[in-house]
């Protein structure tokens, strides 16, 4: 068996002692709740760039379209 | 298909979720970054915390890297070790086990006398050279984005990590089967 660090079979080895289990159904779900709540504060509020966001702007055309606004971007964020 | 920096230039200029689509991205990853270091139900616990910790800490992100992950890697760490450091002031007897998981880590390997040589080889490492060898091993970064993970230098990041496979080459070396009868 060769020394070289790149040895398939060695490689291997070492990656094997890393392998572990995929998260469990709503683990990465759960975790994005944390991330929502400071993304909707920040869109109910002034951004970090300290001008409001897009979705505060569109807060003057109806009774609350921020909240509408962040429950559409839940469902595609980023769109 | 946008670059996770740009997503996040994004959501710094008026589009906070376009943040998501980052955490969508790399959230297995992450998870497995943690849970392969403190164990499954310490991942599960601690992964939304780095979502909330990334999130505040985007503005400052280095637009020029295309690839968050290794920014995220680094925000991952931190979080490990402050929920280490909790666990340490919480309970001083199990100050060995609460910074050094490795006892899990090999714990976990299956019955093959070598992996668990290579295991006891990897805890004998110094943290430092440990922590570049298994960036670039588990989480299958280049040595200068292991660097960006640990906030050192590229060289100082290669530099540790050849004394780690060297370390750790006459373990890797001996042919399979060589280690039976050890245990």
């Amino acid at each position: 068996m060769t020394e070289d660090w790149a040895d398939q079979e060695s490689a291997g080895l070492l990656r094997a002692l890393g392998q572990v289990e995929p998260p469990g159904p709503g683990v990465l779900e759960a975790a994005r709740e944390a991330l929502w709540s400071a993304v909707a504060g920040e869109m109910l509020s002034a951004g970090p760039a300290g001008g409001r966001s897009e979705a505060g702007r569109a807060g003057a055309a109806g009774a609350d379209p921020s909240r509408e606004d962040i429950r559409r971007r839940r469902a595609e964020p980023g769109s | 298909m946008e670059t996770d920096g740009a997503l996040i230039e994004r959501s710094v200029r008026g589009r906070p979720d376009a943040f998501v689509e980052v955490v969508q991205r790399h959230e297995v990853a992450v998870h497995g970054f943690l849970a392969r270091r403190a164990g499954h139900q310490a991942a599960d616990d601690l992964l939304g915390e780095v979502w909330a910790r990334a999130f505040a800490a985007r503005c400052g992100y280095d637009l020029g890297h295309a690839d968050a992950r290794p920014w995220l890697y680094g925000i991952a760490r931190n979080v490990l070790r402050a929920h280490w450091r909790t666990r340490r002031d919480a309970d001083p007897a199990a100050a060995d086990e609460a910074v050094d998981p490795w006892d899990d880590v090999v714990d976990r390997l299956d019955s093959a006398a070598r992996a668990r040589e290579l295991g006891a080889a990897l805890r004998a490492l110094p943290a430092a050279e440990r922590d570049v060898l298994l960036l670039v091993a588990w989480e299958q970064l280049t040595p200068a984005e292991a660097a960006v993970v640990l906030g050192i230098p590229q060289g100082t990041a290669r530099s540790r990590l050849h004394r780690a496979r060297s370390a750790l080459r006459p373990v890797l070396a001996r042919g399979p089967g060589s280690a039976e009868g050890k245990k």
